[in-house]
C-alpha cells in the first residue's frame, strides 16, 4: 500500500489582487517522483510556493504526513520536513558553499553528518569548492548546491522548480541524474519544462492549466497520449 | 602637526558615534528593508536615559548600561508597535516611523524636561595626556576604543556565528532564508534590538563628548547616520564604518578649516555617491 | 466621475469659496481672520505635498526646505530693494526659480533609487539649508532673523486674507486640472504600479521629476505668502517641524485628495492655536505635537485614507461595489 506524502485539495492562492490559482489539487505518493507539468503561466511555480506558505493558499488545504500546513508560515513548513529549490536557486551568493551549507542545517548530530556525507558524495563538486562563493559557482554547480542544501534541512519532500532552466543540454543530464539518484532517499516534486527529462525521471504526472489541475496519471501513459500533450504542453 | 593629529582623532571620535548609530540602521535595513527615520529617536533617548543612570549612580558604567538597557527596550517597543503592522509596505514604513521620532523626541522633553542637560567625563577618563608633541584627550580615545571594540565584536558575531550567518543570508534573500526553516522576524527582532542597543550606546557616549545633550540631537546625528548609510552602501556592516570614519573625519577638517561647509561636504559625498555608485561603495548586494 | 457629480463637487467647493470670500467683511476677531490666512497658507503647502504622496506615492522629508526658499528669496529681496510689488513679484519668481531648481537636482539624483533614498536625500538636504540659514549671517541674520516691510497693499489684513485665499483656490483648480490631466493620470498610475507604467514605454523617472518639480514650486509660493502674513522671517522656516506639518496635514486629512490636505490644514492650525492656549492650564499641552504625533501614526495604521478619504470611501462605497460587480461580470465573459 502506497501512503501519500503531501496533498493538496482545492487550493486557491491570490498574488495581490490576482487569482493565479483556482483550484488546485494533487497527491504526492512517499518515495516517488511527482512531475508538474504545463505551459508557463499555468501556475507551477505558485503551486510550489503555495505549498512552502511563501504565497498562502485563501481556499482548501495542504496536508503533509496527515498534518494540516495550510496556514504555516515558511519556516514552519520547511521544518516540518519540506525543501525548497526555488526556480533562481536562491543561492547566497556572498557566502561560500560551506556557509550555504550550513545555513541549512539546523542541528549538528550523527544524522546531519550521514546526510552531509552522503549528499557531497553525490556532488563532489560541492567539496572541490567548499570555501568559494556561492555567486561564483556556474549554473549547473549552483542548481546542485540548491538541491543539496535543501536536502541537508532534515527534508522528506523536495520541491524543485525548473533545474533544467538555462543550463547547458550536458548539465541537464547530470542534474537529472543526481535528482535521479536523490529519490532513495526523499520524495521530490519536480516543475519541469523539459518534457523529455521529465518523463525520464517522473513517476506520476499532473497538468496545470490556467491554475487548475486539469490532468493526472502515469508518466509512461502520458509519454503515448500525443494528444494531451500537443493540448497542453505544445508538444507535436 | 598636533593640530593634524587633534582634528584626526576628533574626527575619528565623532566617525565612531555616527558608526553606532550607523550600524544598526544598516543591518536593519538590509536585513529586513525597513528604514527605521526613528533610529536617531534611540540614540538621544539612549544618551539622556543613560546620563540621568549616571547622574543619580554616580558611575558612568552604571550609565552606559542603563543606556543599553533603555535602548534594548525600546528596541523591541518599536519593532513590536511600530514597524510590525506595516511590515512590507515602504510608503507607510518611512511615514510611520518619522511619526514615532516625532513622538520619541517630545516624550524625551516630557520625561527629562525642555532643557539641554550638561554632562561630563567620568573622573578616570577626564583630561589629557601628552604623547610626544601631541595631546591626546582621554575621553575620544575612549570612545574610539570602544568604537573598535563594537566593530570587531559584531564582526566576530556576524562572520562567526550561527546568528551572524543567518543574519547575512538574510541579508542576501531573506525568503530562501525562511525557506530552510529559520524564522525570520524572531531574528530580524534581535537585530533590530541589538540595533538599537548600538545607538543607545552612542547616544550615551556622545554625552561627555559634546558635554550637553539636546532632544534635537538624535535627528542632527541621524542625518548624519543616514549619509552614511548611503555612502557606505545600504545593508553593508564594514562599509557603514568606513563611511562614518570618513564622515567623521571629513566634518573635523572641514569644521576647522571651512566650517560653514562642514554639513555641505557630506551631502557632496553623499550626491557624488548616488551619481557615480548608487549601490554604496561597499555593497553588500554586488550589483544592484 | 460623472459630468453630475464632477458638478456637484465643484459647486460646494465654489459655495465654500464664497463663504470665506464673504467672512472678512462680516467677520472682524483679528487673530482668527489671522489664524484662517495661515490654514490658506498651509493648505497650500500641504496641498503640494499632497502632490508628491498622494499623486506619485514619494516620500519628502525636506519639503520645508522650498517653504524656506520661498521665505527668504522673497524676504531678502524685499529688505534689500524697495518693499514694492515690482520687488515682490521678482521675489516670488526668484523663490519659484531656485525652489524649482533645487527639486529638480533631488529629483534626477534619487528618484530613479527606491523611496528611501529620496525621504533621505530631501531630510539631508533640508538639514543642509538650515543649517546654510544659521551660518550665512550675512545674507540671513541667522538665528535672529530680521523683520521686513512689505508693499502697502499686503499690510492691510483683510487684503492679505482675500490674496490668500484667491490664491489657494486658483491654485487648487490648477493642481486638480494637472492630476485630471493625461500626466497626472500617468503619475497616479505610477504610483499604483511602477514596473507597468515603465513596460509600456513610460519614462518614469522624467514624470517623477516634473511631480517633484512642481510640487517644489508650488510650496516656495506658500512660503512666499507666509512671510507676508508674518513680516519677519527666521531660519524655523526650514525646521522638520514645517515639514511634520505637512504630513500631519495631508496624512489627517486625506492623502491624495486635494481638498483633505486643506482640510487637515484647518485642523492642525486651530487646534495648534486652541491648544497652545491651554498649556496656560497644564503644561502637558505644550507638548500637543505628541498627541499629534500619535493620531498620526495611528492614521497611518489603521486609518491610511485619512479623514476625507475615508468620506469618500464610505460615501462611494455602495458605487464601488456595484461597478466591481460590473468588472466581475465583465471578466468572467472575457474568461
Amino acid at each position: 500500500m502506497m501512503t501519500t506524502l503531501l496533498k493538496l485539495e482545492g487550493i486557491e492562492t491570490y498574488i495581490d489582487q490576482f487569482h493565479i490559482l483556482h483550484d488546485v489539487g494533487f497527491e504526492v505518493p512517499k518515495g516517488e517522483v511527482t512531475v508538474l507539468l504545463g505551459r508557463n503561466g499555468a501556475g507551477k511555480t505558485t503551486t510550489l510556493r503555495t505549498i512552502m506558505g511563501l504565497n498562502p493558499a485563501t481556499q482548501g488545504s495542504v496536508t503533509f504526513n496527515g498534518k494540516d500546513i495550510t496556514k504555516l508560515p515558511p519556516y514552519k513548513v520547511a521544518k516540518e520536513g519540506i525543501g525548497y529549490v526555488p526556480e533562481d536557486q536562491g543561492i547566497f551568493g556572498d557566502l561560500t558553499v560551506g556557509e550555504n551549507m550550513r545555513v541549512a542545517m539546523q542541528k549538528e548530530d550523527d544524522s546531519t553528518h550521514e546526510r552531509m556525507e552522503w549528499v557531497l558524495n553525490l556532488f563532489p563538486d560541492l567539496k572541490t569548492f567548499w570555501n568559494k562563493p556561492g555567486g561564483q559557482l556556474s549554473g549547473g554547480q549552483k542548481q546542485m548546491l540548491a538541491i543539496a542544501r535543501a536536502y541537508m534541512n532534515e527534508s522528506e519532500l523536495l520541491l524543485i522548480d525548473e533545474p533544467s532552466k538555462g543550463l547547458a543540454p550536458i548539465v541537464v543530464e547530470k542534474v537529472m541524474e543526481s535528482i535521479q539518484e536523490m529519490k532513495e532517499k526523499t520524495t521530490i516534486v519536480l516543475v519541469e519544462q523539459n518534457f523529455l527529462m521529465a518523463s525520464r525521471i517522473g513517476d506520476r504526472f499532473y497538468i496545470l492549466d490556467d491554475g487548475q489541475t486539469v490532468h493526472q496519471g502515469q508518466m509512461n501513459e502520458l509519454e503515448k497520449d500525443e494528444s494531451l500533450k500537443k493540448k497542453y504542453l505544445g508538444i507535436a | 602637526m598636533d593640530l593634524f593629529f587633534n582634528l584626526a582623532i576628533n574626527g575619528l571620535a565623532t566617525g565612531m558615534l555616527i558608526f553606532l548609530l550607523a550600524s544598526g540602521l544598516t543591518l536593519i535595513f538590509g536585513l529586513m528593508d525597513v528604514l527605521n527615520f526613528a533610529h536617531g529617536g534611540l540614540f538621544a533617548w539612549g544618551a539622556f536615559s543613560g546620563v540621568w543612570v549616571y547622574d543619580l549612580t554616580g558611575s558612568f558604567t552604571i550609565g552606559v548600561l542603563g543606556a543599553i538597557v533603555t535602548g534594548l527596550l525600546l528596541g523591541v517597543l518599536t519593532e513590536w508597535l511600530i514597524i510590525k503592522p506595516v511590515y512590507g509596505n515602504h510608503v507607510q514604513q518611512i511615514l510611520i516611523t518619522l511619526g514615532f521620532m516625532l513622538v520619541l523626541s517630545e516624550m524625551l522633553k516630557v520625561v527629562f524636561g525642555p532643557n539641554p542637560i550638561a554632562a561630563e567625563p567620568p573622573a578616570g577618563l577626564e583630561g589629557s595626556f601628552q604623547l610626544g608633541d601631541v595631546i591626546l584627550i582621554k575621553y575620544r580615545l575612549f570612545i574610539i576604543l570602544i568604537g573598535a571594540l563594537v566593530y570587531a565584536i559584531t564582526f566576530f558575531i556576524l562572520k562567526k556565528t550561527r546568528v551572524g550567518l543567518i543574519v547575512r543570508a538574510g541579508v542576501m534573500d531573506k525568503e530562501m532564508v525562511q525557506s530552510l526553516g529559520i524564522n525570520i522576524r524572531f531574528v530580524f527582532m534581535l537585530v533590530f534590538m541589538a540595533g538599537s542597543a548600538l545607538a543607545a550606546l552612542g547616544g550615551i557616549l556622545l554625552a561627555p563628548y559634546s558635554g550637553v545633550i539636546y532632544a534635537e540631537m538624535g535627528m542632527e546625528f541621524a542625518i548624519l547616520a543616514f549619509i552614511v548609510v548611503v555612502i557606505g552602501g545600504m545593508g553593508s556592516f564594514t562599509g557603514s564604518l568606513f563611511a562614518a570614519i570618513l564622515v567623521g573625519l571629513a566634518q573635523a577638517f572641514m569644521a576647522y578649516y571651512v566650517p560653514s561647509l562642514s554639513l555641505a561636504v557630506n551631502m557632496l559625498l553623499m550626491a557624488a555617491v548616488l551619481i557615480f555608485r548608487p549601490q554604496g561603495l561597499f555593497s553588500l548586494k554586488g550589483g544592484a | 466621475m460623472t459630468n453630475l457629480q464632477m458638478n456637484k463637487s465643484t459647486m460646494a467647493y465654489t459655495l465654500c469659496a464664497i463663504a470665506l470670500l464673504a467672512l472678512p467683511f462680516g467677520y472682524d476677531n483679528r487673530t482668527i481672520l489671522f489664524l484662517i490666512t495661515q490654514v490658506f497658507i498651509f493648505g497650500i503647502f500641504a496641498m503640494s505635498y499632497d502632490l508628491l504622496l498622494g499623486f506619485t506615492g514619494i516620500v519628502s522629508f525636506g519639503h520645508a526646505m522650498f517653504f524656506g526658499i520661498g521665505a527668504y528669496s522673497v524676504s531678502i529681496i524685499l529688505d534689500r530693494n524697495e518693499p514694492t510689488m515690482f520687488y515682490l513679484v521678482i521675489g516670488a519668481i526668484v523663490a519659484m526659480a531656485i525652489a524649482g531648481l533645487v527639486s529638480f537636482i533631488a529629483g534626477i539624483l534619487t528618484l530613479r533609487l527606491k523611496s528611501h533614498f529620496y525621504a533621505m536625500l530631501t531630510l539631508a538636504l533640508a538639514g543642509l539649508f538650515l543649517v546654510a540659514a544659521e551660518k550665512w549671517r550675512s545674507l540671513t541674520k541667522g538665528n535672529d532673523g530680521f523683520v521686513l516691510q512689505i508693499p502697502e497693499l499686503f499690510r492691510d489684513r483683510t487684503n492679505l486674507y482675500l490674496t490668500c485665499l484667491i490664491s489657494l483656490i486658483v491654485l487648487f483648480f490648477l493642481v486638480r486640472r494637472f492630476t485630471q490631466s493625461p500626466l497626472g493620470r500617468i503619475l497616479m498610475a505610477i504610483r499604483e504600479n511602477e514596473q507597468r507604467v515603465e513596460s509600456i514605454g513610460f519614462d518614469i523617472m522624467h514624470y517623477k521629476v516634473i511631480a517633484s518639480v512642481v510640487s517644489g514650486v508650488v510650496a516656495s509660493f506658500a512660503g512666499v505668502l507666509y512671510i507676508l502674513s508674518l513680516r519677519f522671517v527666521d531660519t524655523s522656516v526650514f525646521a522638520t517641524e514645517v515639514t511634520l506639518d505637512a504630513l500631519l496635514m495631508t496624512i489627517i486629512g486625506g492623502v491624495g485628495t486635494l481638498i483633505g490636505p486643506i482640510i487637515g490644514a484647518g485642523i492642525i492650525e486651530f487646534a495648534h492655536h486652541w491648544l497652545s492656549e491651554l498649556s496656560d492650564v497644564h503644561w502637558i499641552f505644550e507638548r500637543w505635537i505628541i498627541l499629534f504625533g500619535i493620531i498620526y501614526i495611528l492614521a497611518v495604521i489603521f486609518f491610511p485614507r485619512g479623514i476625507v478619504g475615508s468620506l469618500m470611501h464610505m460615501w462611494g462605497k455602495k458605487r464601488y461595489k456595484k461597478h466591481n460587480q460590473t468588472k466581475n461580470e465583465q471578466k468572467k465573459v472575457a474568461s
